[in-house]
């Protein structure tokens, strides 16, 4: 994952469309989400909610397949085994979960084709931490285990959510993030508590991923009615900072505990039980997400690149009387 | 050319800047298949998600390694998407049999058994959970499966929402396929519990 | 070399250095769902290797990792077919196919090895490599029977790729006691089986399967002599193992 916090992505329009529609279909939508069950497919829904949900699932998409490339650079390399099968393994679930998360989006009426387009032509955002590069194995362990433990945070809050669909897809991917964390924590722990050489490039990447990883769950949270509708309708499920302290809460000590540092020497928890930390540098967030980071270009390169090497493939596989339907749930 | 920290990528030889792609065309991606597995023998085959492929005998390969490369599996089946029949949704302690509206007789099928065929039913208990397999039924189209349907699992509830399969429109695993999933469940480095790290944390802290 | 040693070297290399090859294409496939049906393939040669590893192992060879991470190039038995680089994915996927083929025969056969270690791996995997083979004859037959475009890629790729998937039943020294002790029915046999199991699938396509007499193996894998690719290959596999082969990591 990687969630909509973590590309911010709320819109702020000034009007929500509501007033456009059907107060008895409405009355009955949120009877729906207010008895706790849950929205399918062909269920009438606000064009708000199926709009920001398009948007917000099909963003955690591109998120998992532009996420496997930065772990992906270290799938030929990885040391032992142990490691190289299990980088495999997790490198297939971030595309599984795409897979999976696309097929959810498209059960709200975009196809993949447009989705897949939007990615390669730029027209679409993605959690902005991959377009940072990992120059060392243990900055794909980070990636591993802390990215990944922010995207369980966002995840477990989103399959808590109300449209069917998503939830099913993402307790599937929960399922396996659980697989991603411990393989991440145990690779992290073997750096940390290892050699001196292991070490230092443990704390090396740590200290070059923490800045992206505290902005990963997006800045505060504007308070508009957007926000309060989503909420009401449980697209959006918890806020951006509450994610944060969440994660903070259950990964700083962890860090600690092994022998690491946080560049930050503001970060430290206070009477009242919350996390303090130094602002991170929110412009410089904005510059990278708009397209301004070390590996943007590259990233959407390597996708277009592979769609366009697997071209032939497709066309070849196609067959003339197929016809598309959305998938059904 | 595109220099990468990722071996693979610069291997690819890309241009250091390249033109935007055109877009896709339709169905550049396949329609898709719905899949369904099962876990255990004797248990009923429940929907796990879909797979974009061309053909079904791809969606079967498609499939097996989306849905059942953890936890045992003992089959799968998959179904064209469009082959589908879907029932509209009805809330979490209803049936959606009760709002079916009554067929007439001569369309819910002779007594000849001749223009009938075979449907698989496929029930979906509560929202946001997924289809499970109920049982068949023979009838003469897909409306009439559903009258039919109705009076043979039309008691289970609740049923929020009813999916109705031509039997031979699904490409089902054969029972001799079984022997593709056993080594499955032996594939631990995919699993969370092979990963204890906390004797190596204890360690290091008692000699820190 | 012993016998044992000297067959398990060659199938456990393939193994692996053929894996590794394959998990290339991991989030860099054709589509989504081919993407992750290749790296399954490419996992579960990685984890045949490592059983086969271990068997070595309990030979008296070093660790499968320090096997697999520490040797160079002359120390490695694979046939030249393995190391290649995956270029695009007709030629990966015709790799697939006729490896693959022979080794969901060889493992079938190895089933009734009189080494009975070896017969317990080959016949727990059994149902993996039908998996395999199901996967590479479905893509085989469908794009050799697809668009021109499909087919003129396939047919250059099988011409491209049989001499050196002949290379897979380069025998050794050590062929004669391996089929007298009953450890294997040995690489002619093997290859008589391959071509009709291969030969069966093509003639349901629209390739043209050409004389194998006519064509030179390539061959000098299984002694130690390989391409330009596979040390580069090695090393990257090994560069953050090799940092420190003593660490754990
Ligand atoms: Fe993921
Ligand atoms: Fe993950
Ligand atoms: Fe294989």
């Amino acid at each position: 994952m990687y969630g909509s916090a973590s590309t911010h992505d709320i819109p702020n329009q000034a009007t929500t469309g509501l007033e456009n529609e059907d107060p008895i279909l409405l009355a009955e939508f949120e009877a729906h989400i207010a008895r706790g069950e849950k929205i399918e497919p062909t269920d009438w829904m606000p064009q708000l909610y199926r709009k920001q949900l398009t948007r917000m699932i099909e963003q955690h998409a591109h998120s998992e397949i532009i996420g496997s490339l930065p772990e992906g650079t270290w799938i030929t390399r990885a040391p032992g085994f142990r490691r190289k099968m299990a980088q495999m393994a997790k490198v297939q679930d971030e595309v599984g979960h795409a897979q999976l998360l696309y097929s959810a989006a498209e059960t709200l009426g975009k196809t993949r084709e447009q989705m897949l387009s939007d990615l390669i032509n730029g027209k679409s955002k993605y959690s902005n931490v991959f377009n940072y590069p990992t120059p060392t194995w243990a900055d794909s362990n980070v990636i591993s285990w802390l990215i990944d433990a922010g995207a369980i945070v966002n995840q477990m809050a989103n399959a808590k959510g109300s449209y069917g669909p998503y939830c099913r897809a993402l307790d599937r991917i929960c399922a396996e993030e659980a697989f991603h964390l411990k393989y991440g924590h145990d690779a992290v722990v073997h750096l940390a508590t290892g050699t001196p050489i292991q070490r230092r490039m443990m704390q090396e990447a740590l200290n070059r991923w923490w800045p992206a990883i505290m902005t990963f769950f997006g800045p505060s949270d504007k308070m508009s009615t957007h926000t309060e509708i989503l909420m009401r309708w449980k697209v959006k499920m918890a806020t951006n900072d509450a994610c944060r302290q969440q994660f903070l809460d259950m990964y700083v000590p962890k860090i600690w505990e092994i022998g690491l540092t946080l560049p930050d020497a503001n970060l430290h928890k206070n009477e009242d039980g919350v996390w303090e930390f130094s602002e991170p540098d929110w412009e410089d967030f904005k510059r990278v997400i708009n397209g301004d980071g070390p590996c943007n270009a590259e990233r959407i390169a390597v996708r277009r690149a592979a769609e366009e090497n697997g071209a032939w493939v497709r066309r070849a596989m196609q067959q003339p009387q197929a016809r598309y339907v959305r998938p059904l749930a | 050319m595109l220099f990468s920290l990722d071996p693979r990528i610069s291997r690819l030889e890309l241009p250091d800047s390249a033109l935007p792609p055109p877009d896709k065309a339709a169905l550049d991606q396949f329609p898709t298949y719905e899949v369904f597995h099962q876990r255990k023998e004797n248990t009923a085959y429940v929907y796990v998600g879909p797979v974009h492929a061309p053909e079904a005998d791809v969606a079967f390969l498609f499939g097996k390694e989306q849905f059942s490369r953890r936890f045992p599996c003992t089959g799968m089946w998959v179904v064209l998407t469009s082959a589908i029949k879907v029932t509209e949704y009805g809330d979490d302690q209803q049936s959606v049999y009760d709002r079916l509206p009554l067929l007439p007789a001569d369309e819910i099928g002779t007594a000849d058994a001749s223009g009938l065929e075979s449907y698989d039913i496929f029930h979906l208990k509560k929202r946001g959970k997924a289809h499970a397999h109920v049982g068949q039924v023979s009838a003469a189209s897909p409306e009439a499966a559903l009258q039919a349907a109705k009076a043979s699992f039309g008691d289970q509830r609740p049923v929020v929402n009813v999916w109705v399969v031509r039997s031979a429109d699904l490409l089902r695993s054969d029972d001799d396929d079984r022997d593709m999933w056993t080594t499955t469940p032996d594939k631990k480095y995919r699993e969370a519990i092979s990963y204890k790290v906390q004797d190596r944390i204890d360690r290091f802290k008692q000699e820190g | 070399m012993n016998p044992k040693l000297d067959l398990l070297y060659r199938l456990a290399d393939d193994q692996l250095i053929l894996g590794h090859r394959n998990s290339e294409w991991n989030g860099l496939g054709p589509i989504l769902e081919e993407d992750i049906a290749f790296s399954s393939m490419a996992q579960d040669k990685l984890g045949h290797s490592l059983q086969l590893y271990m068997l070595l192992h309990e030979l008296g060879e070093a660790e499968p990792d320090t096997v697999a991470f520490t040797r160079n190039t002359p120390q490695f038995h694979c046939c030249q077919l393995t190391e290649l680089p995956i270029g695009e994915y007709d030629f990966s996927l015709m790799r697939h196919f006729l490896f693959d083929h022979a080794e969901l025969l060889r493992f079938e056969a190895l089933a009734d090895s009189s080494y009975e270690p070896l017969a317990l791996v080959a016949r727990k995997v059994k149902g993996e490599l039908k998996y395999h083979v199901l996967h590479a004859n479905t893509w085989v037959k469908r794009l050799g029977t697809a668009t021109e475009e499909a087919i003129e890629r396939m047919q250059a790729a099988l011409e491209f790729t049989l001499p050196y998937a002949l290379g897979i039943f380069e025998t050794t020294e050590a062929e004669p006691e391996i089929i007298s002790s009953g450890l294997f029915i040995g690489e002619v046999e093997l290859q008589r089986r391959w071509e009709a199991s291969i030969s069966k699938v093509l003639a349901q396509t629209s390739l043209v399967l050409p004389d194998l007499r006519l064509l030179t193996p390539v061959t000098g894998g299984r002694h130690g002599q390989h391409t330009e690719h596979l040390q580069p290959l090695l090393d990257e596999m090994a560069e953050v193992f090799r940092l420190d082969p003593t660490a754990d990591w």
